[in-house]
């Protein structure tokens, strides 16, 4: 049978400096059972490739003319195992329990939420927040406590996405 | 891992930037240099060098290597670098200091002091931009206030290539040409570093200050581009065009007056990104670093309407020190106490409270701060600055140096303001150290 692909070309979202990662997300809520996507970028999109290998997808990439990429993500019918813990049957991340939007806040307002947030998740719980920029300063503290994220800005960048694992 | 780390040294760096600024304050205060001396007399350049490079200089690089790689959202090229630089541009200060000491009749003829000093200028400069510069290059998808950094850190390169020469034709090394740059040439210098480097690099910093800081949405792409083609073609006219007008010996001055034109149109267009971002915050109350920082802009406004009157009556040449000096002090370094004032509260916050974010309560980052008490400094500081101004202005050396005195007191007033915020002082007392934090260093950051 021949493998069915849904095309996404991010390179426009690249281009205007935005991130594409919820995009890619939502396309990938999107799919059909066995479905694959077809992704266009700008550059090889490294980051995503361990991504969608833990949602069970393989990748191949192929360059384009001047420096842009096409990439094949087809799904391998088995989810990988989570590289952090063999005993997690598979990967995938559950919705979310808690949903904040921090938009309207003060920094560090934000982060300070945020936190608090994840200190009450149970082990491999998620949550999510709206925010308004790259809460980067948040990052080395979720690292330290060794929680587990995914963000990105929404493609019209008004909004940073951000989902957040508490570890197992 | 994202740019979010601190930076273990920018307090360093802030602490060694401030007290230079004391310094040059008090010699400023005693009458050491302009106006009592020649605005190009050794004396006054040690008095420049010091607020140029000692302070505007260190708290630049010390914020850039914090903001960086927030701006880039890439850990710094090298970590390592910071220490080193910051040892190699205080001893080439020190160096250069010494140099122009020589050159005053207050140390023996040691004519080796100023290219020594160039070279660990140089050197320095040369760590802060290279670490620097690979940081941004290493981002994805540059920001725009990226741009005016990279157009900064050119202009250091360049303004510190212009300072080379000069230390070399001063201590009669080199090659005859060179002191044909220097007898011409120390404008193309002065504005290389003060509009360039520093005015460029506290734009492109600003426009995301502000922006985190008031709740603001970030200025469009386009027009911060506009804003940096403009500001980038000022500075580049000013060396290129210096350059080639002192070897075609034809003289500054048409360069000089183009370029001021293009800079003009820089600043206006600056200057409409600001007030769009004022007006659209969403942080109803300013805080106290926002409110100053306007005053720096006024300050620059201000600068900018003077050197304009001056110009047009055929007096900015006998007053082009005043101009220097309200950019010096009522623009940069106005925008740089303010921003410090914040910026130190918030390093200081996520690095005692970070670790205990979430699990118990911690104080919020205005706790840090006593804002009605360092209002009256900061008061204090522009009055001053604006008063010495008006008393270069009007040549009457005894009320500059009053002045002087004035900006000195404000100046250490904002310091102990800031040394409160690092000690955690103004925190109420069950809040001030919850369990799993430790009280930060006064003068670096644990990380």
């Amino acid at each position: 049978m021949r493998q069915n692909y849904l095309d996404l070309d991010v390179r426009p979202i690249l281009r205007n400096g935005g991130e594409p990662f919820s995009v890619i997300m939502a396309a990938l809520a999107r799919l059909e059972p066995g479905q694959g996507i077809r992704l266009y970028a700008t550059f090889k999109p490294l980051p995503l490739f361990a991504v969608m290998a833990e949602k069970g997808f393989a990748h191949a990439e192929t360059e384009l003319e001047g420096g842009e990429w096409e990439v094949l993500f087809t799904p391998t019918g088995i989810e990988a195992p989570a590289t952090d813990s063999g005993a997690q049957p598979t990967d995938i991340w559950p919705d979310p329990v808690v949903r904040l939007d921090n938009r309207d806040l003060d920094p560090p307002e934000p982060m300070v939420r945020i936190l608090g947030a994840a200190e009450n998740l149970k082990p491999g719980e998620t949550l999510s927040a709206l925010l308004r920029r790259e809460p980067v300063f948040l990052f080395p503290h979720l690292e330290k406590r060794g929680f587990r994220w995914l963000g990105g800005f929404t493609a019209d960048g008004s909004t940073y996405e951000l989902t957040v694992r508490a570890p197992i | 891992m994202i740019g979010g780390n601190l930076s273990k040294w920018t307090m360093s760096y802030f602490a060694i930037a401030i007290a230079w600024l004391v310094l040059g304050e008090l010699l400023m205060t005693i009458g050491f240099g302009f106006p009592a001396a020649a605005a190009e007399a050794p004396d006054t350049l040690v008095v420049v060098h010091i607020v140029c490079i000692g302070w505007l200089s260190m708290a630049m690089c010390g914020a850039l290597f914090q903001f960086v790689p927030v701006l880039a959202a890439k850990p710094l090229f090298a970590e390592g670098w910071q220490l080193p630089a910051l040892v190699l541009l205080t001893a080439g200060l020190v160096a250069l200091l010494g140099g122009f000491m020589v050159l005053g009749g207050h140390l023996p003829v040691w004519l080796w002091l100023l290219p020594t000093a160039a070279l660990l200028l140089v050197t320095g400069f040369g760590l802060v931009v290279t670490d620097l510069a690979i940081t941004v290059w290493r981002a994805h998808a540059p920001m725009g206030p990226a741009y005016f950094v990279i157009a900064g850190l050119c202009s250091l390169c360049a303004t510190a290539g212009f300072g080379s020469a000069f230390a070399w034709s001063l201590a009669g090394i080199g090659r005859p040409d060179l002191s044909v740059l220097l007898k011409e040439g120390v404008p193309l210098h002065a504005i290389a570093g003060l509009g360039g480097w520093l005015t460029l690099t506290a734009m492109g910093v600003s426009y995301r200050l502000l922006s985190m800081f008031m709740l603001a949405p970030d200025v469009d792409n386009r027009r911060i581009r506009t804003t940096f083609l403009a500001g980038s073609a000022t500075i580049g006219l000013v060396v290129a065009g210096g350059l080639l007008a002192i070897a075609a010996k034809t003289g500054i001055d048409l360069v000089l007056a183009s370029a001021g034109g293009l800079g003009l149109i820089t600043l206006a267009l600056y200057g409409r990104n600001v007030v769009f971002l004022y007006w659209r915050r969403e942080r109803a109350q300013l805080e106290l670093n926002a409110k100053m920082a306007a005053w720096g802009f006024a300050s620059l406004a201000a600068a900018v309407l003077l050197a304009t009157v001056l110009a047009i009556s055929g007096r900015f040449r006998a007053h082009v020190e005043a101009f220097a000096f309200l950019i010096a002090f009522g623009w940069l370094s106005g925008l740089v106490l303010a921003k410090l004032y914040k910026i130190v509260a918030f390093l200081t916050w996520i690095e005692t409270y970070g670790p205990a974010l979430g699990r118990t309560a911690t104080p919020r980052v205005q706790d840090l701060v006593a804002e009605g008490r360092a209002a009256k400094w900061f008061g204090a500081y522009f009055i001053s600055v604006w008063s010495g101004t008006a008393a270069l202005l009007l040549d009457q050396p005894s009320a500059f140096r009053i002045a002087a005195f004035a900006m000195t007191v404000a100046t250490v007033g904002i310091i102990q303001q800031l040394i409160r915020t690092r000690r955690l002082a103004e925190v109420a007392g069950p809040l001030r150290l919850p369990s799993g934090t430790h009280a930060p260093h006064l003068l670096y950051a644990s990380v």
